[in-house]
């Protein structure tokens, strides 16, 4: 073994309650190389990581950093063996100071009293080093995403850790901010720390990666040199398949304009957005994630009030005041967060399906049981849940399975018109989305107005009959399916003149 | 880095409002009754409120973990009443060994709760619901409903009596040590680390079970205290003593800015916000307003406190949303 | 559509689900009459005549019981009620003392508990960032502050008031058959609490509410309606609580209704509502409610320290709380030695 390798793993499984969610993987990793570790949701990358860190133990395989073997027995003898991760929701304390979030755990202590003049002085070093633009007094709650981020790689540099991991650090970020963070993770590198580098992007794996490993459903694919793996080559080793068969998008002869939405504004979120569905249309809302995409529709649907903007189904202006009001006119909302907002996960299947007609299915106030059993069971059944009994809580089920009981509360509402799918694939599984997109194709057909809110680009490509794409608030331009390429949906994504822009207010 | 406004300060600084807050009462009372702001007027009024002044920092602790306690003054109760039976039936009359054993019983109290909340996972304002119950019927039982005078707790309540030291060094002492602990210690900013956010406290690698148990000993200790004091103080104990104080506790605590939801509150916060309960109480007499509007004041005034911090936390998010450029 | 792979999903209802809800339901009738035996046991007097009659003074909080059972579900708190109790019945034996009707007084009670509620749930509504019981402890000192005031002010002072014409309130004290009034009442709003709460879609909404509040919002539920709603029925209920407390008190003090809102929300809790929102039943607390009222009547006849009755309230809620959290414990610990 003539490789300097840091940190090594052979055979790792992990079993969650009836999941292996790893099965026999391998990594290894270099002094100071910037490894990129891809792989669609669900494939194990989150669970590996929390492995190398020590939140999970592994059931089988071992561990070496340089060399020697290594049992962690919690997310403490990680970080004393120089290992940090910083992820993608920042694992803060909001009400604490940025000092403080840098410190936890290991503060500067003399005689029992903290040094905080010296901790302040050291933190702002860190954040200079950083060129960060915010200081070590502030609050961590009042900071900005990428901010925030920041204090985590502060903190992590505070432990002088050898190995970084950084968790899908760039998906809330903006193209500037990126650029900032892929420049800082360099200079780490050049200080001969090791960086792993998880992301959904190519772009950060190209401009930043020197090799990248693919794990797919819970395995280990390969390990590859990224200047000698060709794009089509990588998604084939993360899918599994030619990606063409994933999207059974057939021509519907779209019929008339059914929705319309016109100068849609909410001060600080989105402002003066406008687009329209016709019946049998499948239309893609895209952009970065900030960009004001499931602000907007929250506004459509009633969930935000927006300051101004007018609503049209099938040519007649609606009065959206709250949700409700949405959904009996037909605007079915599948939202982003299924486990937060589209689900009650204490409660069965039935229930959930039903919760929304409930009151149509009573009788003079009283719940009509019975009818709402048989109508869930029919609506699980289309979309081909798998579950045992109407009865089981929702939280028992994967994602993908918990996706399709969405789907069939929204099915369940007979009087749809428009469905909007926010994210409808985030976390899934790759044959549950295939369904999911069935599922969509299936609707459009029968002349619902579909519109779909991604971040995942061959999804949108591969199903959107148009693409609206949304840049920091704005709708910065619409793409006909015949003209759409990723680069032009990347390209009206970004920011233009940039100077100045979402930083510290 | 633009200037700060005027109320973006006060909202961040709750500590600089409560003092203005504070500034304004003196100076509109002091006008109207100058011999409010006298000497002895000014202790009694830590005097009267000690026991709110002592047990607000347990509180702080607790609430900082987002928990709450409203066992204290059962906790109170039993532990005063217990050390009153023991003088009444002449079995212990050392003052100092009093003490001792009334912080033990608060300590034990304390844990039981501390226990099982962190272990049993029963929410907070539950399980201190049961031994709220349980402490201040004890105290009914072991007393057999009957009281111990002033008579028999004689030569104690000398400690707590009207200008003796005694209430004053504690609550120095306590209120210093709060201050060093909270502020500077490892310990004390774990308890707001849990607060704040508990799994990343866990993955910090701090023991949150073990926190919360502290936290809640920690309030039973200054509750028995409280209770010890108390007998001192008012020279009597009764098994339904300070009943329904808790409330004033929780009260001075939300005045002081401790959040409810944990992670946010300090000490110097907490002793504005008793003191701020204080003075209400002491001064509406004197500037002829009849003290049976006291509740109705202080009352309006938490849910002002408390509805105003919403309204301001409110327009400066209004107010960053406007800054966005789009 | 989908569904290539046929796969049923059952929807038969499971009895042994329903069976093992049932239990805590089931236990507590057992331990009910396990106290009513007691009571026989300690006591010569207890007997159903006896118990009947000193009913009425502990059966007025059980009107507030239920109202706070629905509070509880959606997992807020309201610990006002105690004092909106003693506001209610101040301004009530004050209105009958200067001069109104026996029928006036009632509607004065009532819309004074309704007021006081519609207070709370307008500041919880419009204020959704503060926690329920900061809200609800500040409105408790005001309502108790407001009596005072009143004692003062408009009565003859020193925090208490008794009324003077008690024609109406003997009225409502009277018995039909061995059943005092308020036995009957109570049964009736039970009735309706309880169906509603368990069989009606605006009983299906407070679960929702409670178990997750913003998926039942994003599901087109009126979340804050009928959190306001909820909030005036309780304040309602208080007001129809300090009003049958009348007919055993004939009068307020400062001290009315004191501690009424723990014991009510402990009833709920022993009855198995969880106070994190979404769990339990209105069933449960009502057995649980009149475990506590036997209870008490058992130990008052037996001239027992009556304060006994605050260890064991406090020691079977801590029980009833820390069972399932054990028994979770257990099972988990079960299953991961399994695998």
């Amino acid at each position: 073994m003539a490789e300097d390798l840091i940190l090594e793993l052979k055979g790792i499984t992990k079993i969650f309650p009836g999941v292996k969610a790893l099965n026999k993987v391998h990594f290894q990793l270099r002094r100071g190389e910037i490894h990129a570790l891809m792989g669609e949701n669900g494939a194990g990358k989150s669970t590996f990581i929390k492995v190398i860190t020590g939140v999970h133990a592994a059931e089988e395989g071992q561990m070496f950093l340089e060399g020697k073997e290594v049992h962690f027995k919690g997310p403490r003898d990680a970080q004393e063996a120089g290992i940090a991760a910083v992820y993608q929701h920042p694992t803060s304390y909001p009400t604490l100071s940025v000092t403080e979030n840098i410190f936890m755990g290991h503060e500067n202590v003399k005689s029992g009293i903290i040094q905080w003049r010296s901790m302040n002085a050291e933190a702002q070093k860190l954040l200079d080093s950083l060129d960060a633009d915010f200081k070590p007094t502030d609050e961590v709650g009042a900071l900005t995403i990428a901010q925030q981020q920041m204090v985590e790689i502060a903190k992590a540099l505070s432990t002088n850790a050898k190995i970084i991991i950084l968790d899908e650090p760039t998906a809330a970020l903006t193209a500037n901010e990126s650029e900032k963070l892929y420049e800082i993770v360099e200079r780490l590198r050049d200080e001969g720390r090791s960086v792993i580098f998880i992301s959904h992007r190519f772009e950060d794996m190209y401009r930043l990666a020197s090799r990248v490993t693919v794990f797919r459903d819970s395995q280990y694919i390969g390990t590859y040199d990224v200047d000698g793996i060709s794009n089509a080559d990588l998604i084939k080793a993360m899918v599994g398949r030619e990606i063409t068969d994933m999207y059974p998008k057939e021509d519907i002869t779209l019929g008339d304009e059914i929705f319309r939405v016109e100068g849609m504004t909410r001060t600080g979120y989105f402002k003066d957005v406008s687009f329209d569905v016709k019946a049998g249309e499948i239309v893609g809302l895209t952009g970065l994630v900030g960009a004001g995409r499931t602000e907007t529709i929250e506004s459509v649907c009633g969930i935000t009030k927006p300051d101004s903007g007018r609503v049209y189904l099938e040519g007649k202006e609606l009065s959206i005041r709250e949700p409700l009001d949405a959904m009996k006119a037909g605007i079915i909302l599948l939202p982003e967060d299924r486990q937060k907002q589209g689900l009650i996960l204490s409660w069965g299947l039935g229930r959930n399906v039903t919760l929304p007609i409930q009151g149509e299915l009573a009788k003079k106030g009283f719940n009509d049981e019975k009818k709402e059993r048989e109508l869930a069971k029919e609506r699980l059944e289309e979309v081909d849940t798998k579950a045992v009994t109407i009865f089981q809580p929702a939280s028992s089920l994967s994602g993908g399975n918990q996706q399709k009981v969405v789907v069939a509360k929204a099915l369940a509402q007979s009087n749809m018109k428009v469905v909007i799918m926010d994210e409808p694939t985030k976390g899934i599984d790759v044959g549950a989305k295939k369904e999911i997109y069935e599922i969509m194709g299936q609707l459009a057909k029968k002349g619902y107005g579909i519109i779909m809110i991604s971040s995942e680009m061959p999804e949108i490509i591969g199903m959107a009959d148009r693409i609206f794409v949304m840049c920091n608030g704005r709708v910065s331009g619409c793409l006909k399916r015949s003209e759409v390429t990723q680069e032009r949906i990347l390209e009206l994504s970004m920011e233009k003149g940039s100077s100045g822009k979402g930083g510290a207010a | 880095m633009k200037k700060k406004s005027v109320g973006q300060f006060l909202s961040e600084s709750r500590e600089a409002s409560l003092v203005i807050v504070l500034i304004i009462l003196l100076i509109v009372v002091g006008i109207i009754n100058p011999s409010f702001l006298s000497f002895t007027n000014i202790r009694q009024i830590f005097l009267n409120n000690t026991l709110t002044f002592l047990m607000a920092l347990g509180m702080l602790c607790v609430m900082l973990t987002a928990g709450i306690d409203i066992s204290i003054t059962s906790t109170l109760a039993f532990a005063g009443m217990s050390i009153g039976l023991l003088q009444k039936y002449n079995i212990l009359h050392n003052t100092f060994l009093l003490f001792v054993i009334g912080a033990v019983i608060g300590i034990v109290c304390g844990f039981l709760n501390g226990i099982i909340i962190a272990k049993g996972h029963v929410a907070p304002i539950i399980c201190t619901m049961g031994f709220m119950y349980i402490w201040r019927g004890m105290a009914y039982v072991i007393s057999n409903n009957n009281w111990a005078s002033g008579m028999d707790v004689a030569g104690f309540s000398d400690f707590g009596k009207d200008g003796a030291p005694g209430p004053y060094i504690i609550l120095i002492i306590a209120y210093i040590i709060f201050f060093v602990v909270m502020k500077w210690t490892r310990f004390g900013r774990r308890i707001y680390a849990v607060g704040s956010n508990t799994e990343a406290a866990q993955v910090s690698g701090i023991n949150v079970d073990r926190t919360l148990t502290g936290v809640y000993t920690i309030m039973g200790f200054l509750a028995g205290l409280a209770g010890v004091l108390s007998v001192s103080i008012y020279a009597s104990a009764q098994p339904n003593m300070q009943y329904g104080k808790e409330m004033d506790v929780i009260a001075a605590c939300v005045i002081g800015g401790v959040s409810m939801s944990g992670g946010r509150g300090s000490v110097a916060g907490t002793f504005l916000g008793a003191l701020i309960i204080g003075i209400i109480s002491k001064a509406l007499p004197m500037v002829n307003i009849p003290n049976f509007w006291q509740n109705l004041i202080k009352g309006v005034i938490i849910l002002a406190v408390v509805i105003l911090n919403v309204v301001t936390q409110r327009t400066m998010e209004r107010q960053n949303l406007l800054r966005r450029e789009m | 559509m989908a569904g290539r792979s046929g796969r049923e999903i059952s929807a038969v209802p499971e009895t042994s689900i329903k069976s093992k809800l049932l239990s805590w339901e089931g236990a507590l009738i057992l331990i009910l009459v396990a106290v009513n035996i007691l009571g026989v046991a300690i006591s010569p007097n207890y007997n159903v005549n006896n118990v009947l009659r000193e009913m009425p003074r502990y059966l007025a909080e059980i009107f507030m019981m239920f109202g706070m059972g629905y509070i509880l579900v959606l997992g807020d708190i309201d610990i006002s009620v105690g004092a909106l109790v003693c506001l209610a019945g101040t301004v009530t034996v004050l209105s009958s003392n200067a001069g109104a009707p026996f029928g006036l007084a009632v509607v004065i009670c009532l819309a004074a508990g309704l007021l006081g509620g519609m207070l709370n749930g307008f500041i919880a509504t419009k204020f959704t960032e503060l926690p329920t019981m900061i809200v609800t402890l500040g409105t408790q000192i005001i309502f108790r502050g407001i009596a005072e005031v009143l004692f003062e002010t408009w009565g003859n002072g020193g925090g208490t008031a008794s009324m003077t014409d008690t024609k109406g309130l003997m009225l409502l004290a009277k018995k039909i058959g061995p059943f005092p009034i308020s036995f009957f009442c109570v049964i009736i709003a039970g009735a309706i609490m309880i169906t509603v709460l368990a069989k009606t879609t605006f009983g299906r909404k407070l679960y929702a509410i409670g178990s997750n509040k913003t998926a039942a919002y994003y599901a087109g539920i009126k979340v804050q309606r009928i959190r306001f709603i909820c909030y005036s029925l309780l304040g309602f209920l208080s007001g129809l609580c300090a009003l049958f407390l009348l007919t055993a008190t004939f009068g307020s003090n400062t001290t009315t209704g004191q501690g009424f809102e723990m014991e009510v929300i402990a009833m709920c809790v022993f009855g198995g509502i969880a106070t994190t929102g979404g769990k339990g039943n209105l069933i449960g607390a009502f057995i649980a409610a009149f475990i506590i009222v036997c209870l008490r009547i058992a130990l008052g006849q037996r001239n027992i320290n009556t304060q006994v009755i605050l260890v064991i309230i406090g020691l079977m809620l801590i029980v009833s709380v820390l069972v399932p959290a054990l028994s979770g414990a257990l099972t988990a610990k079960k299953k991961k030695a399994q695998t």
